[in-house]
């Protein structure tokens, strides 16, 4: 029962210096694993609780940067302008990514983030500009993509069969992609997942193969807390393997950390 | 390293070189294979470094994340509830191996002063 109060304090204490809801439930949820192995009395385990989550405040509040070079251009999209109609979504819109970074594409609803991402993908035609993709590439669509009566592990296979990898090794890199999302993939046929889950299915297409260059459509539809910091360990582990990655996304609070911001507000009318 | 395990240290200064050494040693346990934060302070314990504190422990583990060191995920424990795994990246496996040989080093100075010191 004291584990209790302290791990509340430390909650508390967490909060107020600052630490976000996400990362303080993980800090708590370690520090009371730590202490039920180890049957310590966490103030000889861990110390006062506002002491603690200071060191903690303190761990994470560092740069988020490893040093490190960025290798060869992966994709270059130039000028591209796209127009539905008389509308036009995207004028002249350009970004370079190299290997080992990580861009995001950020803006409003409509400002054609996606519309852009499928151009780079080739799954659609842009009425101006060029697009160079050097080396393979993987894609993750915001929602779809999935086949519905298919199990996970027959989507590895058959995604797998389609860039050379083969079934036992689909099979595995699946299951360990997969295991790094916190998803244990069964029996089930995709369309009786959850939206979450079919997006993580999703997410392990994409990077199946391991291709140079991951365009990823808002892939974290769905999923709690945990799976979305899941998710961005995953973008660093791809951008720290050398890869390109290209993120989709309206939410902000990873963008100290990317390499390239394509900002598409205001760029279209 | 057996002439300084000779030595009788006072615990304030074996603190001050765990400090130096902490994330590398555990670094370099995540090479041997992915674990977790009381495991890890155990196998520090087996390894000599004496008792290692979750408060002392837990924020290097942060700060490796952090600069993407080491990465994460949460497995089911045996029974219990989840448990933080961490696993080694790439960039981590290459600081290990280069604090290797600069650790090497400086015990080797360390060690041949201490030696010749004693050996009078």
């Amino acid at each position: 029962m004291r584990h209790e109060i302290w791990l509340a304090a430390l909650s508390d204490e967490l909060r107020r210096h600052g630490v976000g809801p996400d990362l303080a439930g993980h800090v708590v949820a370690e520090a009371a694993g730590h202490l039920r192995d180890s049957g310590e009395p966490p103030l000889r385990a861990f110390g006062p609780p506002d002491a603690y989550a200071a060191a903690v405040a303190d761990s994470v509040g560092g740069p988020a940067f490893v040093s490190r070079s960025a290798g060869p251009v992966r994709l270059r999209a130039v000028d591209i302008v796209k127009r539905y109609g008389k509308r036009t979504v995207l004028s002249g819109v350009s970004l370079t990514v190299r290997a080992g970074q990580v861009a995001a594409v950020v803006g409003a609803n409509g400002s054609g983030k996606s519309t852009f991402l499928r151009i780079c993908a080739g799954l659609d035609g842009a009425d101006g500009g060029q697009v160079e993709v050097h080396g393979t590439l993987g894609y993750c669509p915001q929602a779809g993509g999935t086949a519905d009566f298919l199990r996970a592990d027959e989507h590895f296979t058959l995604i797998g069969a389609g860039r050379g990898v083969s079934r036992p090794a689909a099979a595995r890199a699946g299951a360990r992609q997969a295991a790094a999302l916190d998803w244990a993939p069964g029996d089930a046929q995709a369309r009786h997942l959850s939206g979450g889950t079919r997006q993580k299915l999703n997410l392990v297409l994409a990077g199946l193969g391991d291709p140079d260059v991951l365009l990823l459509d808002e892939p974290y539809q769905g999923f709690d807390r945990g799976t979305y910091l899941d998710f961005w360990h995953e973008v660093w582990r791809w951008r720290d393997a050398g890869r390109a990655v290209v993120v989709v996304t309206h939410l902000l609070n990873q963008l100290d950390r990317v390499d390239v911001v394509l900002d598409l507000s205001g760029v279209a009318a | 390293m057996a002439v300084l395990a000779c030595l009788t240290v006072d615990q304030d200064r074996r603190a001050q070189w765990l400090r130096g050494v902490l994330d590398l040693c555990v670094l370099g346990l995540l090479a041997r294979g992915d674990s977790y934060g009381y495991e890890l302070a155990q196998s520090l314990q087996t390894a000599g470094l004496g008792a290692i504190q979750g408060g002392t422990l837990y924020p290097v583990l942060l700060r490796l994340q952090r600069s993407g060191l080491v990465t994460v995920y949460w497995r089911e424990g045996g029974g219990g509830p989840a448990r933080k795994y961490y696993t080694i990246s790439a960039a981590g496996l290459a600081v290990v191996a280069d604090a290797a040989g600069q650790w090497a080093a400086f015990a080797g100075g360390v060690g041949a002063i201490l030696q010749e010191r004693t050996a009078r």
